[in-house]
């Protein structure tokens, strides 16, 4: 009876934190501006549908596409049939939504596309509950952790944008799934982690490292379980499906599987970006960034305390995982690297954690916009925060102070809520306090170009013009941001790009493709004064410029 | 058979991590080195340098002064005289 009701006061408290969650969102997804490749995931979603309706024989979709692959394309845009290794897990689904219910009204396509994103992120938050719910078998330590995911304030600023999170959430169910199959290689769960981890492949190439891991994983065990021959089965088993669903699932393999899927590398190599970014107050080359600019990121853009637990959590795996290698031995009755359940999957976090970040170490790999193609890295941050709580718990119980292991996770969450409301809707480039209030505009600032929106009502505020034209200082192609007005606003809004002789204001922000201390390609004319500037937590997200008369 | 796979996994990562801070360090500072000394963003730079020098030349009365005319004068007269001579 006492069970029941806890396990229904458990739900109850679930239930209330997703609907308060779904509820402030639905309240506050206006908020958010259009990111500067929404426009190309549009044409993504419709490219792809057009292909597809062409290969099943829908002629009406694919009419009905093809206007809208002319109506979305301009010359800002890359063609689609270029760039076209992009996952459609999200784009198309959501293209065919915009058909289905003939959704006009771009701005209308956006938001709604930023809703689902936010939903499927509040999805991916259950599994990590569950992952906590694993590890600690306690409710409240559990709940904490899922309050901490939704709340990293870089994380949410950017789950209504369909990028980095929208990985993160597919990673964190497959990871689920990664850690159920693992557990008893069970064919209904190596069949659902094979299709998430299809989808995971097809969103970023690096996670092909998944099924290296489960198979180094498979293995391990079985120098404890000894059943070559079962565990042999199951590995084939996840592998034909992951293959198939790989296939299956992005259009683009269609045409030639194995060339296609080897040429994605060949283009991880030669298509990325090559641009030199702010970092750290110069513009260095992305292709040479130092190795510690991952760890820099994280450092100064999570929240200190959450930093601090992860580092004592993190240590304290290591550590063991050290004493526990030097003392394998040839015949043991546990398994070598960890004993029971817990220490199982504090190793599986532990190797995914090691594997990718020296994986983007090794290869290089040429990073931008801070961490945000590596903010799946966070699951585990706020994994071994966990167990650190759990520690610090312990350690309090024994001491009778509990009150104080309340009051660590009280600021854990407050804090998060008070970064949250003080840089809304700029969560995304939220900086702690490790780094000094002056030296935050060393770093890119609004790679997404979320403020164009609050720069074209300010703009439109300001000036009664019937047309104003708008020069852009920045890297940032503002003229997509113009979706987010209707038609009638984008025709008084003219933007002139770098001819700043033709310019009533200047757009201005720290985004630059070129070393701007070298290039005056972004250089602000004598002519124009500085007449308006957005600042967030010391953060200057964008600068307006008005002509002199 | 598991302890070599346990030390093979270990010799490999060592390794990795061993070519990544020798060669890749090295080849990553010089490309830094070659990025930031020959980058388009520099020769721009240089040329607008030149353009600038060669601007300030034409403004002023005289760029080279007598004794320095003199000197390149005789000296180019000498190369001229020694690229004439035919033995």
């Amino acid at each position: 009876m006492i069970t029941n009701f806890n396990k229904q006061k458990k739900s109850i408290i679930l239930f209330f934190i997703y609907s308060i969650s779904i509820l402030i969102a639905l309240i506050t997804y206006k908020d958010y501006g259009i990111h500067i490749e929404e426009k190309f995931h549009r044409l993504n979603g419709h490219y792809w549908l057009n292909y597809l309706s062409d290969q099943f024989g829908f002629d009406n979709i694919k009419q009905i596409t093809e206007k809208k692959i002319n109506e979305i394309s301009d010359y800002t845009l890359s063609p689609v049939s270029v760039y076209n290794k992009y996952s459609v897990i999200f784009d198309l689904p959501t293209a065919l939504l915009e058909i289905l219910f003939n959704i006009s009204d771009v701005q209308k396509i956006y938001y709604l596309k930023h809703i689902l994103s936010f939903f499927l992120f509040l999805i991916s938050s259950f599994f990590f509950f569950k992952i906590l719910e694993l590890r600690h078998k306690n409710f409240y330590l559990s709940f904490t952790g899922l309050i901490l995911y939704i709340t990293t304030p870089r994380i949410l600023g950017d789950s209504f944008l369909y990028k980095d999170i929208l990985f993160l959430s597919c990673f964190m169910i497959t990871f689920y799934f990664f850690y159920k199959s693992l557990k008893n290689l069970n064919y209904k769960f190596l069949f659902i982690f094979s299709i998430m981890t299809a989808l995971s492949v097809s969103l970023r190439i690096f996670a092909i490292l998944i099924p290296i891991l489960f198979i180094f994983l498979v293995v391990i065990k079985n120098f404890y379980i000894k059943d070559y021959i079962k565990s042999f089965k199951r590995i084939c088993f996840y592998l034909i499906f992951f293959f198939l669903f790989l296939i299956i699932l992005w259009p683009y393999l269609w045409s030639d599987p194995i060339n296609n899927f080897f040429e994605l590398f060949k283009s991880v190599r030669d298509d990325l970006v090559n641009v030199k970014i702010l970092y750290d107050g110069s513009y260095v080359s992305n292709r040479t960034l130092p190795d510690y600019y991952l760890l820099e990121w994280i450092a100064i853009s999570s929240p200190s305390l959450q930093i601090t637990l992860f580092l004592f959590g993190f240590f304290y795996c290591f550590v063991r995982f050290i004493k526990r290698f030097i003392s394998i031995k040839e015949k043991s009755i546990y398994n070598d690297l960890w004993r029971g359940g817990k220490e199982e999957l504090d190793f599986i976090c532990l190797l995914f954690l090691i594997s990718f970040y020296f994986f983007f170490i090794f290869f290089n790999a040429p990073l931008y916009n801070g961490w945000r193609l590596v903010y799946f890295l966070n699951i585990f941050l706020l994994y071994f925060s966990m167990n650190s709580l759990s520690i610090i718990e312990i350690l309090l119980v024994k001491k009778f102070l509990k009150k104080f292991f309340y009051l660590i996770i009280i600021s854990l969450v407050s804090y998060n809520f008070y970064a949250i409301i003080k840089t809304h809707p700029f969560q995304s480039i939220y900086f702690n306090s490790l780094i000094s209030k002056e030296n935050k505009n060393l770093y890119e600032g609004d790679f997404h170009g979320l403020a164009v929106k609050h720069f074209f009502k300010e703009i439109l505020s300001r000036s009664k013009k019937n047309i104003i034209n708008i020069g852009v200082a920045s890297h940032t192609p503002i003229q997509r941001g113009l979706e987010s007005f209707p038609e009638n606003f984008e025709k008084k809004l003219n933007i002139v790009g770098q001819e700043y002789s033709k310019a009533d204001y200047i757009f201005k922000n720290n985004i630059s493709e070129v070393n701007l201390k070298l290039i005056k390609k972004y250089h602000i004319p004598n002519n124009f004064s500085k007449v308006y500037e957005l600042e967030v937590d010391k953060v200057i997200i964008y600068e307006i410029y008005k002509r002199n008369n | 058979m598991k302890i070599f796979f346990y030390k093979s996994i270990l010799v490999f990562f060592l390794f990795l991590l061993a070519f990544h801070y020798s060669y890749n360090f090295v080849a990553k500072s010089i490309e830094r080195t070659i990025n930031s000394n020959f980058s388009k963003e520099n020769i721009e730079i240089l040329k607008s340098k030149i353009k600038d020098e060669m601007n300030n030349a034409i403004n002023k009365d005289r760029f080279i002064s007598v004794e320095n005319a003199e000197l390149i004068n005789k000296f180019i007269d000498k190369l001229i005289n020694d690229l004439n001579k035919k033995q």
